[in-house]
């Protein structure tokens, strides 16, 4: 541990660029995010790349070969987690309104776009971050098309140091297939929503003026349907927020008639009745919140936490994200909604890749990100022990193309604070 | 002289002794004295019937029945030959000619009464509203009761807590005066506010509260009548408490609650029932209350979807079968039931009803007692209404046959003596193939619909010559038939003579319908005799399915509690044996492997890692590789509430408490079960700063609320500071109510407990001073009440607290005051004066790591229950949130990350720590000879992120186990499937269902507001 602190130490001093480092990651034990596992790894690292993974114990190294050699017996490495499908980095607190930029008017707004109201200063990421989630998709809400995402980094100077995939998706919210149910006080019939049809004709006459537009060679231009073109290019993806049945159902055949090269579900709290029908779809899902309650009265109890391994066991590519109440806040417990996962069927290392390269493979980023690859980024980090686990998640070290990154946070500013104030009385 | 003497005689004898004389225009109305039905089977009361009787009537009252009694001269003789006369029914929970208040509320608080005038200073409570006052003959109201059979009822106007008094009325009447058969009589009341626009009280608990306070008001209004300003409410209310108290309830818990204030003030309340006390049952036989048990059994859901059906919840499908069953599992364990209508709007809907009470095995003995000599009881009538011995009123329904046995229809209504006829005797049956004959020409007729309003299409066949062939053709039109009892009207357009004319036929219906004959006028402008005369054969009776037996072994049965997951049967308390396991005994011991405990009787007996003698009848398991710790104790939780967490009609509302509320249906104690919760601290919520008292439980799944209630448990009190309190973040229209800010918070506190100190002053020197004649008892106020409590140290508080400068007020105020804070819950920012906290001896119980959801949360930081710890705080981590309730033990771990706490004392902060702050600790919060058997079995070490709870255990009683939960899950797909299987058979064969209507997520958190929890984001 003392070794490690006098290389943090050493390091923050020498290694304020990437460019030309050489680094060598020793003796974790490496995750490697796509389910294979190095007990004893020596990641070696060049301008910022994974330029070899080799067995530690078996391998000699020559210390005069790299500029910095960190040791991290005893501790986990893992590719940087990913917290998709979040309002982190749009809201600071969620009862000011002036603290709220994640939702705007309208009920059609591809065009607008999260990248640039993220906060990279703002008291929230950072305290996700420490965690050992590294990345989050800044998500709009609301309407019938909130709005374009970007993935972004945890820390970073400005907007533009912490993208890491710019306008990589637009997100639908599919219409309700249920609709009534009046409000507590005047309960009224819940039916199936009679403008169902109508709200997906909604839809598709978008995405059909979308197109057409896309198609389009004239110079017209409009700033809505513009933002579209991705969508059909294969440049953007498209985020359908549905979890009923019925919602998937459609979902799946709206993607297959306007051929979406990208789509995604978000939800899907149906998705593990749909079997092999979703599979066969190529339609990746999302999955809600693990730590969430049952839906209906007699689902079992822990339905919720079992949602991923039904998933996992009928072959269906999904990730975890962490939508709902206190989202922002809350991301920093998804390595612990995905250690539930695996407390309920998954295995280890399918839990650690529901959070890491499924979810790169997911958003289109698993080129560079998402598993401790030769060829990848390293962005990754090391905890004290399983990061999935409340107790042992520590993270000591945390770095993003090779370069470390600062790894405190506010809270743990006050905790020193306060410690200290009680160590003086 | 004599004569008009006479006739006066004859008009008060024919009015049954109702003296008020209204002058007549011209000579006074005529009356028949007697009436005499011949050969009628009549139900005399509920327990004789006699056949073929002679029932003789006295203006408005029976005279005698019997097979064989002599007559007077001069009767008016009726023969009612295979006809059946029912007594009148006695409908006690109607609203029928009163008029329906209406809401007069705005967006904004309304803290004071809108009431002009000198009422009681809140509008929910109006025993001054009297419905003989407002009763006005409402004819079609009347007429829809009078068809289902009743001849009396009890209207009153249905709103409000103390709802006023009811009048008892004749049905059917068109004299107003005399229809008013009593002015007062009953009270009545309810725990709905009705269309107050007042806010308080704005939660069921405040209801309760509200409803107790005001009958101490009216106690001591009545012994300080001298001395108190006048109240129109509380005069009106002690004039009218001598009659019976109806009390109506909107679910079965209400009753025994309401129970409660029956007791307190010796109200013999009847209560008008919801329709789901068949799943409290053995709740009720223990108190035998009075019921009036309503007949609106839900109809089958619509289930043809399976993607809606799926979300309908298996207790409203349980509901669907269990509710016709609710009168009998009354009536068979012994309450005492009347029946109502209330709630069915059609008569046939009605009957259907009750002869379904008769096919799920009652007697029509007892239904008939239910809807008759049963009412007319509770309202004490009984020597006049109910039945139809000698001298009592002659109101009586009369039928074609026995109404209980099949359908029939009503064709005479008597009230008062005074004869209705409804329904022809003439028994129409129409329906089939007619020859009809006109004018020689012989057509075909088709009556179909129903005998009183049918349809008929005509039918004209004859031999045409097409092309020199002979060709049948048919020409056929609609019928437009109108029947006015014996009279028949037809009309149809139809080519005569190669005309298109119209053919108009009246006629009358002869030997009930096999022979119509009359006359026609023809297209040409001639009339005609007619004739239509019914083909036999055509009538094809459709059989109808074999209704299910009785059989009382295949009744359904309620769970405990009567939802998914619950139990078919209470659990039997057997001794428990847990061996091989890895103890985390949160005592000196710390963590013992190998080692076993027993429970017997609720209770922990032995704790050794010796062998130890296993009791006879034991439940043995054994927990190898399994840690088993004691259960948790979450000490915020709003799960298992009635009806609104918050009161937040008013600043401070001690007065009111979650333990009147606590309702053990709510799922989220089944799930709790299953992460290992065994207690918890049901609070009340933070929208007030001083909020109401603590309910502390048992998650005793399937108990009643009183069972669940820990007994002989400190008494707590929720108090509030910050955001809530001031409803900061409830938009602009709140900034009516005090406080708006801290500072206002601060001098409520002083406020409040200022009060209750010159309230306790006015007590002590009333009570220890001599009594004289003049001496006053000072008015009972159960607010103050409960500050006293809290100034003594008798109650102690939780409150809800972020940030540091109102924390240390509040430390300050109590100093002040002489009492101790004992929790601050939530105290987010307890790290920052955990040392102020020390010297004052108050706990701490907060979240592991949420912050950011308010402003006042900024500075909440997931190290600070360690930092609280590390001071020597007694520090618990609390949920507050149903789905973070569930996984405390994870929760708790937390702290082993944030600020390096040990894991013993990390896992002694969900259930040692709380213990202790609940003053619980000498008997839960550890695994020690003596204590409660309140245990969890875990798969893992409990902090783990793999740890699976295995077995949860509350007072030595399995509440769940895995392997429980596994059967409980096929038994319910299996239920479902059973009861989605008989919806589908009844959605074929009947129109009626009902859409679904999804209960909305009821899940309370600290700030939620009215009733029912709301989907906003909640912000604690």
């Amino acid at each position: 541990m003392k070794r490690l602190l006098f290389f943090i130490a050493f390091i923050m001093c020498v290694m304020s660029s990437s460019f030309g480092q050489k680094t060598l990651l020793i003796n974790g034990y490496l995750h490697v995010g796509n389910g294979d596992v190095m007990p004893t790894a020596a990641i070696g690292i060049i301008d910022g790349k994974i330029v070899s993974i080799k067995n530690a114990m078996t391998t000699r190294y020559e210390p005069s070969d790299w500029d910095t050699i960190i040791d991290v017996e005893g501790q986990h490495v893992y590719p940087g987690f990913v917290a998709p499908n979040s309002t982190l980095g749009l809201t600071e607190i969620d009862a000011v309104r002036a603290t709220r930029d994640f939702q705007d008017v309208g009920e059609f707004n591809p065009h607008v776009r999260t990248q640039i109201a993220y906060n990279v200063e703002s008291n929230v990421i950072e305290t996700v971050l420490t965690n050992g989630v590294l990345f989050a998709q800044a998500t709009p809400r609301g309407g019938i098309i909130s709005g374009t995402s970007s993935v972004m980094f945890l820390a970073g100077w400005n907007w533009e140091d912490a993208t890491i995939l710019k306008d990589d998706g637009i997100h639908v919210n599919w219409p309700p297939a249920t609709s009534g149910g009046g409000w507590w006080a005047e309960p009224a019939p819940k039916s199936i929503n009679k403008d169902y049809a109508n709200q997906k004709a909604t839809i598709e006459g978008f995405f059909e003026m979308s197109f057409a537009y896309a198609n389009n060679k004239e110079d017209d231009f409009d700033q809505r349907l513009e933002a579209m073109i991705g969508c059909f290019k294969g440049k953007k993806r498209v985020f359908f927020h549905a979890d009923e049945l019925q919602q998937l159902l459609d979902v799946i055949e709206f993607c297959e008639k306007y051929a979406i090269k990208y789509p995604v579900i978000i939800g899907g709290h149906d998705a593990y009745l749909l079997g092999a029908r979703l599979k066969d779809s190529h339609i990746p899902i999302m999955l809600e919140r693990v730590h969430k309650l049952p839906e209906f009265e007699d689902e079992p109890v822990d339905l919720p936490y079992q949602l991923p391994n039904l998933l996992q066991n009928q072959g269906v590519l999904f990730c975890l994200q962490n939508q709902g109440d206190m989202e922002a806040m809350n991301a920093r417990n998804l390595p612990f909604q995905a250690g539930t996962a695996m407390a309920y069927g998954l295995t280890e290392e399918q839990a650690i890749q529901a959070i890491s390269l499924s979810t790169c493979q997911i958003l289109g980023i698993d080129e560079k990100y998402g598993s401790i690859e030769i060829g990848k980024s390293a962005t990754l980090f090391v905890s004290q022990g399983n990061a999935l686990d409340m107790r042992t998640n520590k993270v000591n070290l945390i770095m993003r193309d090779g370069k470390l990154i600062e790894n405190t946070n506010f809270q743990e500013d006050l905790y020193l604070k306060y410690k200290k104030k009680y160590q003086k009385n | 002289m004599t004569r008009l003497f006479f006739l006066l005689a004859f008009f008060l004898i024919a009015t049954g002794g109702f003296s008020q004389l209204i002058p007549s225009n011209g000579v006074a109305d005529s009356k028949v004295v007697y009436y005499a039905l011949h050969h009628v089977n009549v139900y005399v009361s509920s327990s004789e019937f006699i056949e073929n009787a002679t029932v003789l009537i006295k203006g408005d009252k029976i005279e005698k029945i019997g097979k064989l009694i002599s007559l007077p001269q001069g009767c008016v003789e009726i023969d009612m030959e295979g006809q059946t006369i029912v007594p009148s029914f006695i409908e006690l929970y109607t609203n029928i000619a009163l008029p329906i208040p209406n809401s007069a509320g705005g967006f904004r608080p309304q803290l004071e009464t809108a009431n002009k005038g000198a009422y009681y200073w809140n509008e929910s409570i109006h025993p001054e509203v009297d419905a003989a006052n407002l009763f006005q003959i409402d004819a079609k109201a009347n007429e829809n009761l009078i068809s289902m059979g009743f001849g009396f009822a009890v209207t009153h106007v249905q709103d409000g807590i103390v709802r006023g008094s009811g009048a008892l009325i004749s049905l059917g009447n068109e004299n107003v005066n005399k229809q008013l058969i009593s002015s007062h009589a009953g009270n009545f009341y309810s725990f709905s506010k009705g269309v107050s626009s007042q806010s308080y009280p704005s939660s069921q608990m405040g209801a309760i509260a509200l409803l107790r306070q005001s009958l101490y008001d009216l106690s001591y209004y009545q012994s300080n009548k001298l001395n108190q300003d006048n109240s129109i409410s509380m005069d009106s209310w002690a004039r009218n408490l001598h009659g019976p108290s109806f009390f109506k309830v909107d679910e079965k818990w209400e009753i025994l609650r309401a129970n409660k204030i029956s007791k307190e003030f010796g109200l013999d309340f009847i209560y008008i029932a919801s329709g789901n006390e068949y799943a409290n049952v053995h709740e009720l036989k223990k108190i035998l209350p009075k019921l009036i048990v309503p007949m609106n059994f839900p109809l089958a859901y619509d289930v043809q979807d399976p993607y809606l059906a799926r979300q309908i919840p298996l207790s409203d499908l349980k509901h669907w079968e269990l509710a016709p069953y609710n009168p009998k599992y009354l009536i068979d364990n012994g309450l005492t039931v009347a029946l109502t209508s209330a709630g069915i709007e059609s008569p046939k809907t009605f009957w259907k009803n009750i002869r379904k009470q008769v096919e799920v095995g009652l007697s029509v003995q007892q239904v008939l007692e239910a809807l008759t000599e049963i009412p007319a009881k509770m309202i004490g009538k009984d020597g006049s209404m109910g039945s139809l011995q000698d001298g009592k009123l002659a109101s009586f329904s009369v039928f074609d046959g026995n109404p209980f046995d099949a359908e029939v229809t009503l064709l005479e209504s008597w009230q008062l003596g005074e004869r209705r006829v409804l329904s022809s005797t003439q028994k129409n049956k129409l329906l089939g193939n007619f020859t009809l004959i006109i004018k020689g020409k012989k057509y075909e007729l088709q009556v179909s619909g129903t005998n009183d309003k049918p349809t008929g299409k005509v039918y004209f066949t004859q031999e045409k010559m097409v092309k020199k062939k002979a060709v049948i053709d048919t020409i056929s039109s609609d019928v437009t038939i109108t029947i006015n009892q014996a009279d028949i009207s037809m009309a149809f357009d139809f080519p005569n003579e190669n005309k298109t004319g119209g053919f108009q036929l009246h006629g009358k219906i002869k030997r009930e319908g096999q022979i119509i004959e009359g006359d026609a006028l023809l297209p040409d402008g001639n009339w005609s005799e007619w004739a239509a005369i019914k083909k036999q054969k055509t009538e094809t009776k459709v059989t109808e399915e074999k209704k299910q037996g009785n059989n009382t072994d295949e009744s359904p049965k309620s769970w405990l509690p009567n939802l998914a997951f619950g139990r078919n049967a209470e659990l039997q308390d057997f001794p428990l044996v847990i061996k091989n396991t890895t103890l985390w005994t949160n005592e000196a011991e710390g963590i013992m492997e190998n080692a076993t405990v027993v429970c017997f009787a609720g209770k922990i007996i032995i704790v050794s890692k010796n062998n130890v003698v296993i009791p006879p009848n034991a439940i043995v398991i054994d927990g190898k590789g399994m840690h088993l710790t004691s259960g948790i104790i979450d000490e915020h939780s709003h799960i298992a509430i009635s009806k609104g967490v918050n009161e937040g009609g008013q600043t401070v509302t001690a007065e009111v408490s979650i333990a009147d509320v606590v309702n053990p249906d709510d799922i989220n104690i089944y799930r709790q079960l299953a992460g290992g919760v065994t207690a918890a601290q049901l609070l009340h919520g933070s929208a007030n700063t001083i909020g109401g008292q603590s309910a502390l439980i048992k998650l005793k799944w399937g108990s009643s609320p009183d069972e669940m209630i820990i007994p002989n448990a400190p008494k707590f009190i929720k108090c509030a500071l910050g955001e809530n309190v001031k409803q900061s973040n409830w938009g602009d229209f709140n900034t009516v109510r005090f406080p708006q800010t801290r500072m206002g918070v601060e001098q409520v506190f002083y406020d409040g407990f200022v009060r209750a100190e010159a309230y306790k002053k006015e007590w002590n020197t009333f009570l220890t001073s001599k009594k004289t004649e003049n001496s006053i008892t000072p008015r009972k106020d159960l607010e103050l009440e409960v500050l006293c409590e809290i100034l003594s140290g008798e109650r102690k508080i939780t409150c809800h607290s972020y940030v540091q400068s109102e924390i240390n007020m509040l430390m300050k105020v109590a100093d002040s005051m002489g009492f101790t804070v004992n929790t601050f819950t939530h105290i987010l920012e307890g790290y920052k004066l955990a040392d102020k906290m020390k010297e004052h001896g108050v706990g701490a119980s907060t979240f592991s790591d949420w912050w950011a959801y308010k402003f006042e949360v900024n500075d909440a930081i997931p190290y600070n229950a360690a930092l609280m710890n590390q001071q020597g705080l007694v520090v618990a981590i609390n949920s507050d949130d149903a789905e973070m309730g569930r996984r405390l033990n994870q929760e708790a771990a937390k702290s082993v990350k944030y600020g390096g706490m040990s894991e013993i004392d990390a896992w002694k902060m969900v259930t040692l720590n709380p213990s202790k702050l609940l003053h619980l600790d000498d008997r839960m919060g550890s695994l020690r000879v003596g204590k409660d058997a309140d245990l969890v079995l875990w798969s893992d070490n409990p902090l783990s992120i793999n740890s699976i709870v295995q077995m949860t255990v509350v007072d030595g009683k399995i509440l769940f186990s895995i392997e429980e939960d596994k059967i409980l899950q096929t038994r319910n797909k299996l239920e479902r499937a059973r009861l989605t299987a008989m919806m589908l058979s009844q959605n074929k064969s009947s129109q009626e269902n009902q859409k679904f209507k999804p209960k909305r997520n009821k899940h309370f958190h600290c700030n939620t507001i009215g009733e029912e929890g709301s989907e906003l984001e909640n912000s604690h």
